[in-house]
């Protein structure tokens, strides 16, 4: 689910020209979580990003950290700093995954508000919610991957009952 | 080699599934729109949207809607890629393509090109779409390997696939339920509403013989793709494939 919601917020970054990807241009780079079994990657071509966990292909660059550290790279924190204190593992390219991370950083945006202008607010709603939550629960959960796709289900289900509910009493 | 090929849950020969599933679908062409809300409770319209919101589609993109039925992808891709962009509504079946036309135009929808084909053999150039889509249209094709290989060859380089069809799901409740629904009230359903209870039944055997999440995922990665991952909906009762062109 959350892999969802920042492929919206970037694209829609990327659309509105607010992200230039030129210099990632056919660039993989791959978040390694270390301590949860879950790969993501930002796969930048055709001036877009795809945000998935399939690890059929090779990746350029290959970031590998805890998700702690995950979640506080993208609350701002330096990149450098964290290299530094061997909380972070480079594989390839630093100035990369430095690029990469910019982006993200620049994801620092309500990102609801942003989804709703792209997909429609009731999906957008979910779908902020569901992000707010979603760490706690990956972090409960035996299968991540599963709680991630779970959360989707979520979304499609959610916004039926609650369409045709306002159908009804229209 | 074996010259034999499933439809439903009989065996017929390869060159007879074609035009079987064209019979199928030019007898429930008509009323395909209002047995699609009744079978799936609408769930099929959030379904697509989702298939929508995760195709990463931008303005400009070139788009290729396969067995694209009455439109309901084309119809929300034409708004996505605006006037600069380009969407190709296409099916095998020319009394559905016709509601298709018929759909669009009476929704105002412009801008839209039609073409009848197979999925199998696809008539455009190498590496021309942004994104091509499938929705609930790949179980009826008889060489799925073909098809995804076609698909992947007409993508560009970071061109996405997404392939929207009904799939396996690890719910025992669900499965149960569902399996009930399908064999039972679908085809009753499609008897009282269409009058035609073996198309209905025939779709209900099509959609337990398609692959699992994990075979097609494999068989997308089989057709070139570098990329593909899938997203279960609804608890697995339908999946989204996805699969990206490096
Ligand atoms: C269940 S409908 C789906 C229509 C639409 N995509 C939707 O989701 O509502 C399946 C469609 O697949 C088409 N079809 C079957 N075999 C095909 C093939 N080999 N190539 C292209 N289209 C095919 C049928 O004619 C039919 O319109």
């Amino acid at each position: 689910m959350q892999h969802f919601a920042l492929e919206q917020a970037l694209n829609y970054l990327i659309q509105t020209g607010a992200i230039n990807l030129k210099p990632l241009d056919n660039k993989t780079i791959r978040f390694s979580l270390k301590d949860l079994p879950l790969d993501v990657n930002f796969i930048c071509t055709n001036n877009r990003i795809f945000v998935v966990s399939d690890t059929s292909q090779h990746s350029d660059v290959n970031i590998s950290l805890s998700a702690g550290v995950f979640f506080a790279l993208f609350k701002g924190e330096d990149l450098t700093d964290l290299l530094r204190q061997d909380k972070i593992v480079i594989h390839g390219d630093v100035k990369i995954a430095q690029l990469l991370v910019d982006i993200l950083q620049s994801v620092d945006i309500d990102l609801e508000e942003v989804l709703s202008q792209y997909t429609g607010d009731i999906v957008a709603h979910k779908a902020g919610k569901i992000a707010k939550n979603f760490k706690q629960a990956v972090q409960n959960s035996s299968n991540p991957i599963d709680t991630i796709k779970d959360g989707l289900s979520k979304l499609m289900i959610t916004p039926v009952v609650s369409k045709l509910y306002k159908n009804k009493h229209h | 080699m074996d010259n034999t090929t499933h439809f439903g849950f009989k065996d017929v020969a390869t060159e007879d599934k074609q035009n079987l599933v064209r019979g199928v679908f030019d007898s429930v062409a008509s009323k395909y729109d209002l047995m699609n809300d009744v079978l799936s409770f609408g769930a099929h319209r959030l379904w697509k949207r989702y298939t929508i919101a995760s195709s990463n589609v931008k303005t400009g993109d070139k788009i290729l809607d396969i067995a694209g039925g009455t439109g309901d992808l084309a119809i929300a891709f034409r708004k996505k890629v605006g006037e600069s962009g380009h969407v190709i509504l296409s099916d095998i079946n020319a009394a559905m393509l016709g509601e298709g036309r018929k759909n669009l135009i009476n929704k105002g929808i412009f801008g839209v090109d039609f073409v009848q084909l197979n999925a199998q053999f696809l008539p455009f150039a190498d590496n021309t779409f942004d994104c091509v889509s499938i929705a609930f249209g790949l179980r009826n094709v008889t060489d799925k390997d073909q098809a995804l290989a076609e698909m992947h060859r007409i993508l560009k380089p970071g061109g996405c696939l997404l392939i929207l069809e009904f799939s396996k799901t690890d719910s025992e409740f669900l499965k149960k339920f569902y399996d009930f629904y399908s064999f039972n009230v679908m085809p009753t359903l499609g008897d009282l509403i269409a009058d035609d209870k073996e198309s209905y039944q025939y779709l209900a055997e099509s959609i337990r013989k398609h692959p699992d999440q994990e075979t097609l995922k494999n068989m997308v990665l089989d057709a070139g793709f570098g990329f593909c991952e899938y997203h279960n909906l609804s608890g697995g009762i339908v999946a989204l494939h996805k699969g990206i062109k490096v």
